[in-house]
C-alpha cells in the first residue's frame, strides 16, 4: 500500500511537472512552427495579401540548383567543422583538466573567443585572411596562398571553417570539461596501478566516462554548423560567386530581407526534416555505444 | 617516484600547447584593444599601420561609444533579460531534464523528450514571422516576451545537457531518501539539484552568453518598443554604407567585461564540482 | 489534462503580460497632443532626425512627433507589418521594396499633399516607374536623391593634368595614362557583393533604356540582348583595378581611396562620409560614368534616396501632412543636404556638396536615370551573380544565367504584368 502511494507521488509529480513545460514549448514553438509550415504554401512576400500555391514551392525547392548548392557547402561545413572543434576540444579540455598552474586564467582566456561579438571576429579575421596571411604566405614562398583565401570560391570555405572552429570550440571544451568532471580521481587512481597512462588511460578510462557529453558535443555541433549564419554574415555574405550561402544565409536573406517568404518558408520546413533526421541517426548511434560499454 | 617526474613532464609539455595556443586568442584580442583606442583616421590597410599602437591612449570612444548605445539602460535591459532567462532555465530545464532523463523506459516521456529536442533543429527564420505576430496577439511584445521565448529557445539543449548529466547521479541516492519518507518534489530540491551544481554553471554559461550576444529575437519582438539591449544599440555602429570601427570596438569590449566576470565565476562552480562521492 | 494545463498556461501568461507590459503608444496620448510616429530607414542620418524631431516638438503645441531611425529598419518594419502595428509615415528608399508595399496596399495616395507640387517632376516620373503595375495615386514623396558614378582625387586629377572623360573610350585611355604613372585607376571591393552593382548601374543607365526590366516582363525582350554591351565593358573596366578586388571590402576600398592609393572610385556620393572619415583632408569631386561613344548620350545615375510615405492606416492625415510640410521646409532638407552630401528631390535654390560639383550640370538640367538595380528583387541576388561573372569571365554564361533567374524569380510579377497588359489591351 505504501509503495504503491509512493510511486503514484512520483509519477503524479513527473506529470505535474511535464504538463505546464510543454504547454510552454508548444506554445512559442510548435504554434508558430505549424503557422511557417501553412505558410510554405503561399506566396506570401512577408507583408500584404498572398495566394495559396500549392506545392509550388516544394517542387521548385528540389529544381533549385542555388538551393542544392547551398545544402552540399553546409554539409561540407558541418561535416568538418564538427571533426575539428571536436578533436580541438577533447584535448583541450584534458589539457585544462590536467594538473596544471594558472588553471583559471587559461580557462578563462580559452573562453574569450566565444564572447566577441561577429562584427569584431568578422572585422579581424577579414584583415588576417585579407592581408597578413597573404603577406605571411608571401614570405614563406607560397604561391597559391598568395591572394586572401576568402576571395577563392573554392577556398572560402575554409577560411568560414577555420573561424567557426576558433568560436565553438570555447563552448565544446566547457562541456567536455563538465564532463571530465564526473569521472572521479579513484578511478584513474585504480587506473594508474593497472599501469594505464596516457593514450590507453583516456581510451579504457576516461572516455568510456564521457560519451554522454561526447553524444552531446557531436550532436550539438553538427545542428550549429549545420545552421551557421553569423560567420556567414560576417565573413563573406555568401560570396565570393555564392560558394558559400549556407541554407539558413538563404532562408534569412531571401526570406526575410527579400521577398520570397513562402519559398523559404518551404526550405526551412525541409531543412528542419534533414537536421531532425541526422541528429536522431547520430543519438541512436551514440546511444547504442553507450549501451555497448 | 618515477611516476611523479614523468607526470610534470607531461605537466610541462601540457602547459607550453596551452601557451601556443594561447597566441591565436592574444592576436584578435590585441587588435580588438588597439582599434578600440584608435581615431577612424588612423586606420589604414597596412599591416604595420594596423598593427601598430594607438598614437594616443584615450578613453574618448569609450567615453563616446557609451554616449551612442546609452550604455546604462541598455546594459540594465541587456542584464534584466539575461539574469531573468538564466535563472528561469536552470530551473525550469533541470525540472524537465530530470523528469525526462529519469523516465527513459516510459514511452511517453521518451516522445516528450525528443519533441522537445527536435525544437532545437527549427530554423529561427520561419518562427521569426508568426512568433512577431503570436507574441503582439498575446501582448508579448515586450522583454517578458523575450524572456519567454528564450527560456523556450534554450530548453531543448539544456534538457538534453541535464539529462545527459543526470546518467552520472545514482539512482541509489534518491532512493535512500525516498525511505526517509521524503516526496519526490521535495527529494529533488533536497538532493538532485544541489547535485547538479556543475550543470548548472555549464547551462548558465551557455545561456547566459547566447542570450547576451542575442539581435534577432529582441530586434523582431521589442520592434517599436522604445526599449533596447546593448547588441541592438550595438547596432548602431554598423550600415552598409560605412561602419566606425572604432567606436564598435570600444563598445564591444565594454560590452565583454559583464560577461566575462560571469564567467569567470561560474567557471569556478564547474571545477569545484566534483560529485561527491557518486561512483558508478 | 493537457488542454487544461494549456489553459493554466496561457492564462498565467496573459496575467503576466498585463503585468508587465509597458502600454503602447496609441493614436494620442494623454495630453490631447496627436502622436505622429516615423520609422525611417537611413540610421546614418539618425542625428539629423533627432533634431528635426526636437525642433518640431518645440514649436508645435498639437502634435507630438516621434522619428526612430534603427538600424535594419526594413526587418523592423516588416515584422511591424505582419503583426499590424504601422507607424504613420515611413522614410524608405526607392527601390523593390516600395514596390512591394504599394502592392500591397498598405501605403496611402499622397496625390493631395500640397507640397507635391514643388516635387521635382524626374524624381516623380521614377516614383512612378517603380510602380509594378501602374496605379492612379502616388505613394511616396521623394526627400532626396544619391548620385552614382565616379568618385575622384581632384588633387591628384590637378596635379597631373588629367582630364574628365566625356566618352568610354576617353575614359579607358585616361585609365591606360593614369596606369603608366605608376597609379592605380580604379580600386574595387567587390568582397562586398553590393558594391558591384555600382559600376554596373552607373554604366546601365547609359547602355540600356530605364524600363528594361518593365520590357522584360512584359516579355518584348531579354537580358540577353539588353545587356552584353554593359556585361562585355565591365569586364573591360575591371582590369584598371587592384589585382584580386574579390579580397578587399568597401571598407577597405573606401579607405584604400581615401588614403591615395587609387585615383578613382566607381561609387555613389553615399560613400563619401565613410572616406572622409578615414582622411577629412581628401578633396573628392565626381564625374559621371561615360559609357558609350557619345558625350551627349551621358545621364546621371540618380534615384530616390529617401521618401516618405503616409501609410494607409494612419488615422490623421492633417497631423501627417504638417509633419511633413516641416520636414520639407527649405531650411530642413538643407541641413539634410549638408549632413548627408544628398541631392535634394524639391526644386529651389539649394547649396549642394562641392564633391558633387562634377555632377551639378546633369542635376540641374535634371537628366537623370534611375537605378537598373531598383527594379531587381532582392532574393535574386543580382549583386552575386555580378561577383561571379566577375570572377569567372564568362559573359554568355552570365547572360543566360540573368534571363533564367529572373523568369524564376518574377514569375508572379510577370503573371501580374501580364495580366494586366491583356486587360487594359497592352500600351
Amino acid at each position: 500500500m505504501n509503495i504503491f502511494s509512493k510511486k503514484n507521488d512520483r509519477q503524479r509529480t513527473f506529470l505535474f511537472i511535464t504538463i505546464p513545460i510543454l504547454g510552454l514549448f508548444i506554445c512559442f514553438n510548435t504554434i508558430p512552427l505549424i503557422r511557417g509550415v501553412i505558410y510554405s504554401f503561399t506566396n506570401f512576400r512577408g507583408f500584404g495579401s498572398y495566394d495559396w500555391v500549392g506545392f509550388r514551392n516544394y517542387i521548385d525547392l528540389f529544381s533549385d540548383a542555388r538551393v542544392g548548392k547551398s545544402y552540399l557547402f553546409t554539409i561540407k561545413l558541418a561535416l568538418v567543422t564538427t571533426i575539428v572543434v571536436n578533436i580541438i576540444s577533447l584535448i583541450l579540455a584534458l589539457g585544462l583538466n590536467s594538473k596544471i598552474r594558472a588553471k583559471g586564467f587559461f580557462r578563462g582566456a580559452y573562453f574569450l573567443p566565444n564572447i566577441l561579438g561577429s562584427l569584431v571576429v568578422g572585422y579581424i579575421f577579414n584583415y588576417f585572411f585579407t592581408y597578413i596571411l597573404p603577406a605571411l604566405a608571401d614570405m614563406v614562398g607560397l604561391e597559391s596562398m598568395s591572394t586572401s583565401i576568402l576571395s577563392s570560391p573554392s577556398k572560402a570555405w575554409i577560411g568560414i571553417m577555420i573561424v567557426c572552429a576558433w568560436q565553438a570550440i570555447a563552448m565544446n571544451t566547457i562541456i567536455y570539461i563538465s564532463g571530465l568532471q564526473t569521472v572521479p580521481e579513484d578511478v584513474y587512481e585504480a587506473g594508474g596501478l593497472d599501469g594505464a597512462t596516457g593514450w590507453k588511460q583516456f581510451k579504457h578510462l576516461t572516455f568510456p566516462l564521457i560519451i554522454p557529453f561526447f553524444s552531446i558535443n557531436m550532436v550539438l555541433s553538427v545542428k550549429n554548423f549545420l545552421m551557421v549564419f553569423d560567420q556567414i554574415m560576417a565573413l563573406t555574405k555568401g560570396g565570393p560567386a555564392q560558394s558559400t550561402e549556407s541554407i539558413s544565409y538563404l532562408i534569412y536573406n531571401n526570406g526575410m530581407s527579400g521577398g520570397q517568404f513562402g519559398f523559404q518558408s518551404a526550405n526551412a520546413v525541409v531543412f528542419f526534416i534533414v537536421i531532425v533526421a541526422i541528429s536522431v541517426a547520430q543519438m541512436k548511434f551514440s546511444g547504442s555505444k553507450e549501451e555497448q560499454l | 617516484m618515477k611516476n611523479t617526474t614523468s607526470a610534470v613532464k607531461a605537466n610541462k609539455t601540457v602547459m607550453v600547447l596551452l601557451i601556443l595556443g594561447l597566441s591565436t586568442i592574444i592576436f584578435p584580442l590585441y587588435m580588438t584593444v588597439i582599434i578600440a583606442f584608435k581615431q577612424p583616421s588612423e586606420m589604414t590597410n597596412s599591416i604595420s599601420g594596423l598593427l601598430s599602437l594607438p598614437k594616443t591612449w584615450s578613453l574618448d570612444n569609450f567615453r563616446e561609444a557609451m554616449e551612442v548605445t546609452d550604455f546604462w539602460n541598455s546594459l540594465r535591459n541587456s542584464l534584466l533579460i539575461s539574469v531573468s532567462t538564466v535563472v528561469l532555465s536552470i530551473i525550469i530545464h533541470s525540472l524537465m531534464g530530470y523528469t525526462l532523463g529519469r523516465n527513459k523506459k516510459s514511452k511517453f516521456y521518451n516522445f516528450v523528450y525528443l519533441f522537445i529536442v527536435s525544437g532545437m533543429f527549427v530554423p529561427f527564420a520561419i518562427l521569426m514571422m508568426p512568433l512577431a505576430k503570436q507574441t503582439a496577439e498575446l501582448g508579448l511584445a515586450n522583454w517578458v516576451g523575450v524572456i519567454l521565448l528564450y527560456v523556450v529557445f534554450y530548453m531543448p539543449m539544456n534538457v538534453m545537457l541535464y539529462s545527459g548529466y543526470l546518467v552520472n547521479i545514482p539512482l541509489a541516492l534518491e532512493e535512500a531518501a525516498r525511505v526517509d519518507g521524503a516526496s519526490t518534489w521535495r527529494t529533488y530540491w533536497k538532493i538532485i539539484f544541489p547535485i547538479m551544481k556543475p550543470m548548472h554553471a555549464t547551462v548558465a554559461v551557455i545561456t547566459a552568453l547566447a542570450v547576451w550576444n542575442d539581435v534577432m529575437t529582441p530586434l523582431v519582438i521589442m520592434a517599436g518598443s522604445s526599449q533596447n539591449t546593448l547588441p541592438l544599440a550595438q547596432l548602431n555602429f554598423q550600415s552598409q554604407f560605412g561602419t566606425n570601427y572604432n567606436l564598435a570596438f570600444a563598445s564591444y569590449l565594454l560590452s565583454l567585461i559583464p560577461i566575462l566576470v560571469f564567467y569567470l565565476i561560474c567557471q569556478k562552480q564547474i571545477l569545484n564540482g566534483v560529485v561527491n562521492g557518486a561512483v558508478k | 489534462m493537457k488542454r487544461k494545463g494549456l489553459k493554466c498556461l496561457k492564462l498565467t501568461l496573459c496575467c503576466a503580460a498585463a503585468a508587465f507590459a509597458v502600454q503602447g503608444c496609441g493614436a494620442s496620448s494623454d495630453d490631447g497632443k496627436i502622436e505622429i510616429e516615423i520609422v525611417q530607414y537611413k540610421p546614418e542620418a539618425a542625428n539629423y532626425f533627432k533634431v528635426v524631431e526636437e525642433e518640431f516638438n518645440a514649436t508645435h503645441d498639437n502634435i507630438h512627433l516621434t522619428i526612430s531611425s534603427p538600424n535594419d529598419a526594413m526587418t523592423i518594419l516588416k515584422t511591424r507589418f505582419i503583426r499590424e502595428d504601422y507607424p504613420d509615415i515611413i522614410g524608405i528608399g526607392g527601390d523593390i521594396n516600395y514596390s512591394y508595399f504599394v502592392d500591397a496596399e498598405i501605403l496611402s495616395d499622397v496625390s493631395g499633399y500640397e507640397g507635391m507640387q514643388y516635387i521635382n517632376q524626374g524624381y516623380l516620373d521614377i516614383a512612378e516607374s517603380l510602380e509594378l503595375v501602374p496605379t492612379d495615386g502616388t505613394y511616396i514623396i521623394p526627400y532626396v536623391a544619391n548620385a552614382a558614378g565616379v568618385l575622384y582625387n581632384r588633387d591628384m586629377f590637378e596635379e597631373h593634368g588629367w582630364q574628365i572623360p566625356t566618352t568610354w573610350d576617353e575614359l579607358l585611355s585616361l585609365c591606360d595614362e593614369i596606369q603608366a604613372e605608376g597609379i592605380l585607376p580604379f580600386y574595387f571591393g567587390f568582397k562586398d557583393t553590393w558594391t558591384c552593382l555600382a559600376p554596373w548601374n552607373a554604366m546601365a543607365v547609359e547602355l540600356s533604356p530605364s524600363d528594361t526590366t518593365k520590357q522584360v516582363n512584359k516579355g518584348q525582350t531579354n537580358f540577353t540582348t539588353e545587356y552584353r554591351e554593359l556585361a562585355e565593358k565591365y569586364l573591360q573596366l575591371l582590369q584598371y583595378g587592384p589585382e584580386g578586388p574579390f579580397a578587399y571590402s568597401y571598407n577597405d576600398a573606401c579607405t584604400a581611396f581615401a588614403r591615395g592609393e587609387s585615383a578613382m572610385y566607381t561609387i555613389g556620393s553615399y560613400a563619401t562620409p565613410q572616406i572622409l572619415s578615414v582622411n577629412p583632408d581628401l578633396n573628392i569631386d565626381s564625374f559621371v560614368m561615360p559609357a558609350s561613344d557619345s558625350a551627349d548620350g551621358r545621364t546621371l545615375n540618380s534615384g530616390i534616396d529617401l521618401g516618405f510615405c503616409v501609410m494607409a492606416d494612419c488615422e490623421n492625415k492633417e497631423a501627417a501632412y504638417e509633419v511633413l510640410n516641416f520636414l520639407y521646409a527649405d531650411e530642413n532638407l538643407q541641413k539634410y543636404i549638408d549632413d548627408q552630401n544628398a541631392v535634394p528631390c524639391k526644386t529651389g535654390e539649394f547649396q549642394l556638396s562641392s564633391m558633387l560639383d562634377g555632377m551639378l550640370p546633369f542635376i540641374e538640367s535634371g537628366n537623370m536615370t534611375d537605378y537598373q538595380d531598383h527594379y531587381y528583387p532582392s532574393e535574386m541576388s543580382v549583386d552575386a551573380l555580378l561577383q561571379t561573372y566577375l570572377i569567372e569571365q564568362n559573359t554568355d554564361n552570365f547572360l543566360t544565367n540573368f534571363d533564367a533567374n529572373w523568369q524564376r524569380y518574377n514569375r508572379d510579377i510577370i503573371r501580374m504584368v501580364q495580366d494586366y497588359e491583356a486587360a487594359n489591351g497592352g500600351s
